[in-house]
């Protein structure tokens, strides 16, 4: 994932950079969008380096709450970082380092005291490959809330009388059928996950997410491992889920991005946000010109 | 034989010649199947075979095999068949008959036309270089068969013409007397027999396959396929023997019936009850003493198996424990390259070091008088099997995929969480194998326990390590004290190495020495076997939990 976008990020840093003119330029289109209502994630002058690689500048943008919104932009421009950035996923790799400004309902994420289990509960994230643990189908649902002490349904608990299995029940159907799965995999809820088709284990990965009820859901190219019919479960689910979550989806793919997004962000190789605008307007009239090169397939 | 159906993807019918090809192959795997019989003397040399001398039915199937194959290849030249050589055999076959054409040179030329060491060089260097440009200058077709031909053919007509008769040997003057050498045709003629029918083998698996690509594929398909049935023949034989030698003495006066055992009082901290085993199995379950009828293994048998269940709860939770730090904690750097190199080389380290490291560190340790003693013997074989946990457990986890831990991570769950649920699970039937191949190690490890458990190499029944009874309740710290761990005690091996190195078997009963040896050798495989079956069983519980059937 990450790890590959370094080494495209040095030869694209040298054209994307030519003047200090067009940042100003640029920055002055996409700095204008506004909704209403209070941002649930808002970004603030953020900069990533791995190593001596600048793969995130100066990135700002506020992502409204219960809406889908985009990232999109060619390999290596920084998109996933960025959603690295807002679960502090980065920190696990060691040669990245931050430097800017997260809020999460007004709350700042980078800063000392940070709770990382609280803030990845309410900013849960789905890869780009699904990654269910070799477990049970319910072990994978349970795995969250029971490690964080949530529920309890070990042997202890049984016998003191504590015994949360009725609720880890409960929060099992709720979660897969959030993630409209519950039908196709209803009577095999003991059966190890490896067994599942893609999509279905992608979807699994998605309940696994919303079984510890995170707020935000972040997800990093979910779709593009799969056929095009698991891939169109996942975009009707992704809107359903904006009914009650924020998510923010980084993906490789322009219609998807179109179809399923409230608002898009453009981000063009450089690691800079070029233009964040409603999904309508990027793709039908994007103030940049780059970034109507790139929706119309002219680059990128 | 060309037909309609003769292109370039279809060849036209080749069946006679592939029959009789494949003919040629086979009878090349009956010779090297006999010649390896023959090393291990199952086929006796100075015998007969199939009627006639040993030595003059391996001849006469060795001069067929080398006129067929070298008929192949001159067929195949001259285009009677419908063939695909290369333009040369290559440097690397051509380096081959170099080196045994030029052996055989300098042999006969020293040897059988006494020129010495000058004449055995240059014997050497001329057929050696016939051999290699006969091989590697004419087209693939000739290169590789007429030198495996001519070579099986020498070989075939050496043992018909009788130079190397069954009482043949060979003492090479040069050695001094204090070092002599002598080469018997038992010994010789099977590797002669091997080599000559491997190369033919392959040449006519390269004929069989109309040599180029597909021959080549064939010929080597038939080496690897010879040497991996070789592999397991030898390990089949080494089994069969000690099974053949070791299952008289140990099935001694079986019985079979209810109330023929011997009564067993199971307990623990003093509270028992009697049970009768309903079968009488006297070399497992009798010890030695000048009372007993038939001499046993069983204080060996128990001392063992509590050597080795000692070692691995010694050293898997500190195994796997270090490989945890190790790859999930410490910086990759310099620090855990410095350890898995010392982990790797304390895994080759010499067990006789253990064992001396155990005499002088743990024997003076446990008792006032230092004394060998059982919990010395694990902790020796614990620390010895220590590293192969470390290395397999560790490369177990390195193979868990990052994506588990970025999915856990991203759920909130801490680092230590991870890798209890996730990691550990997946690494399990890893370590497991691990285990398995340290245990196999350490319950047939003698010099360690020489040094450090000693024990009489014939103890009675009741001497055995009695661990579960010996642990004792005490108001007083230790509180739980157990004297049997601080006794000598016996094991399989060392017995083995006691009983045929020394022969102390007749002063302690025991009838037949050799034959207590090897249903002791017979018992220590079992044991060794019916501990993998475990780990296997283990393993295969571990990976069931991780994967969907």
């Amino acid at each position: 994932m990450s790890e590959t976008e370094p080494q495209a990020e040095s030869t694209a840093r040298s054209s994307a950079t030519t003047t200090g003119e067009t940042d100003e330029r640029i920055r002055e289109e996409w700095s204008d969008y506004s909704f209403a209502g209070e941002a649930k994630l808002s970004v603030e002058d953020l900069d990533v380096y791995y190593g001596d690689d600048h793969a995130l500048k100066d990135v700002s943008m506020d992502i409204p709450e219960e809406s889908v919104t985009a990232l999109i932009g060619p390999s290596g421009c920084g998109k996933s970082t960025f959603l690295r950035c807002l679960n502090r996923m980065n920190d696990r790799i060691k040669a990245a380092s931050i430097d800017g400004s997260v809020e999460l309902d007004g709350e700042e994420v980078y800063q000392d005291g940070v709770d990382l289990v609280e803030l990845r509960k309410s900013v849960g994230m789905v890869f780009q490959a699904p990654n269910p643990f070799p477990k049970s189908i319910r072990d994978n649902i349970t795995y969250g809330p029971r490690k964080h002490g949530d529920l309890d349904t070990g042997l202890l608990a049984r016998l003191t009388g504590r015994d949360d299995s009725e609720t880890a029940d409960e929060l099992v159907r709720r979660a897969l059928e959030q993630a409209a799965i519950w039908d196709e995999i209803e009577d095999r809820l003991d059966d190890n996950a490896m067994g599942l088709s893609g999509g279905q284990q992608q979807r699994l990965c998605i309940a696994r997410c919303l079984a510890v009820d995170p707020d935000v859901i972040l997800m990093d190219e979910p779709a593009s491992a799969l056929d095009p019919v698991a891939t169109s479960k996942i975009e009707d689910l992704i809107e359903e889920l904006a009914e009650d979550y924020t998510v923010v989806v980084v993906t490789h793919n322009m219609q998807q991005a179109a179809r399923i997004s409230d608002q898009t962000a453009v981000f063009l190789t450089g690691g800079e946000l070029v233009e964040y605008d409603d999904t309508d307007k990027i793709f039908e009239n994007p103030e940049s010109q780059r970034v109507e090169d790139y929706v119309t397939g002219k680059f990128g | 034989m060309a037909s309609a159906t003769d292109t370039s993807v279809v060849r036209g019918d080749t069946s006679t010649y592939e029959t009789v090809a494949a003919l040629t192959v086979g009878l090349a795997a009956v010779l090297f199947f006999l010649g390896l019989a023959a090393t291990v003397e199952l086929v006796s040399i100075t015998g007969t075979l199939a009627g006639l001398p040993t030595l003059t039915t391996l001849g006469l199937l060795l001069v067929l095999m080398g006129v067929a194959v070298a008929g192949f290849g001159l067929l195949s030249y001259r285009g009677v068949f419908p063939t695909d050589p290369r333009a040369s055999a290559g440097v690397v076959a051509g380096g081959l008959f170099a080196g045994l054409w030029g052996l055989i040179g300098a042999l006969v030329a020293a040897e059988t036309l006494g020129l010495g060491v000058v004449g055995a060089v240059a014997g050497g260097l001329v057929l050696g270089a016939v051999g290699f440009f006969a091989t590697a200058l004419p087209r693939e077709d000739i290169g590789s068969t007429l030198p495996a031909g001519a070579l099986a053919v020498f070989f075939g007509l050496v043992f018909l013409l009788g130079v190397v008769g069954p009482e043949w040997s060979w003492s090479p003057a040069n050695f001094p007397d204090a070092q002599a050498v002598t080469f018997f045709a038992a010994t010789v003629a099977p590797f002669a027999v091997m080599a000559s029918s491997l190369v033919v083998g392959w040449a006519a698996a390269k004929a069989y396959g109309g040599f180029g690509a597909r021959g080549r594929h064939l010929g080597a398909y038939l080496l690897v396929y010879l040497n991996a049935v070789s592999i397991i023949g030898v390990l089949v034989a080494l089994v069969a023997f000690v099974v053949f030698k070791g299952f008289g003495p140990v099935t001694r006066g079986v019985e079979i019936g209810l109330g023929v055992g011997p009564a067993t009082t199971i307990g623990l901290f003093g509270f028992g009850f009697d049970i009768v085993w309903p079968v009488s199995w006297p070399f497992l379950m009798n010890g030695a003493s000048l009372f007993t009828d038939i001499t046993g293994v069983f204080p060996a048998i128990v001392g063992t198996i509590w050597l080795v269940i000692g070692a691995v709860v010694l050293s898997v939770p500190l195994g796997v424990g270090a490989a945890i730090f190790l790859t999930e904690y410490a910086e990759q750097g310099r620090f855990t390259n410095v350890v898995e190199i010392a982990t790797n080389a304390l895994w080759s380290t010499p067990s006789i070091v253990f064992g001396l490291f155990g005499a002088a560190f743990l024997v003076p340790r446990f008792t006032p008088q230092p004394q060998k003693s059982l919990l010395s013997g694990m902790i020796t074989l614990g620390f010895m099997l220590l590293p192969l946990v470390v290395i397999t457990a560790r490369e177990a986890m390195i193979a868990v995929p990052d994506e588990y831990r970025d999915a856990s991570a991203a759920l909130g769950v801490s680092k230590w969480q991870t890798i209890r649920s996730v990691v550990l699970p997946a690494a399990m039937p890893g370590v497991v194998t691990g285990v398995i191949l340290g245990v196999g190690r350490i319950a047939g490890e003698t010099a360690p326990l020489l040094l450090t458990m000693g024990g009489g190499s014939f103890v009675g029944a009741g001497q055995r390590a009695k661990v579960l009874d010996g642990f004792q309740l005490s108001l007083s710290p230790p509180f739980v004290t157990n004297p049997e761990l601080t006794q000598a005690a016996t094991a399989l091996p060392y017995q083995l190495y006691q009983v045929i190195l020394t022969g102390t078997g007749e002063t302690a009963g025991v009838n037949d020495v050799t034959a207590f040896g090897w249903g002791t050798a017979l018992v220590l495989l079992g044991v060794v076997l019916a501990f993998y079956a475990v780990g296997i069983a283990t393993r295969q519980y571990f990976r069931s939990k991780l994967t969907y059937e």
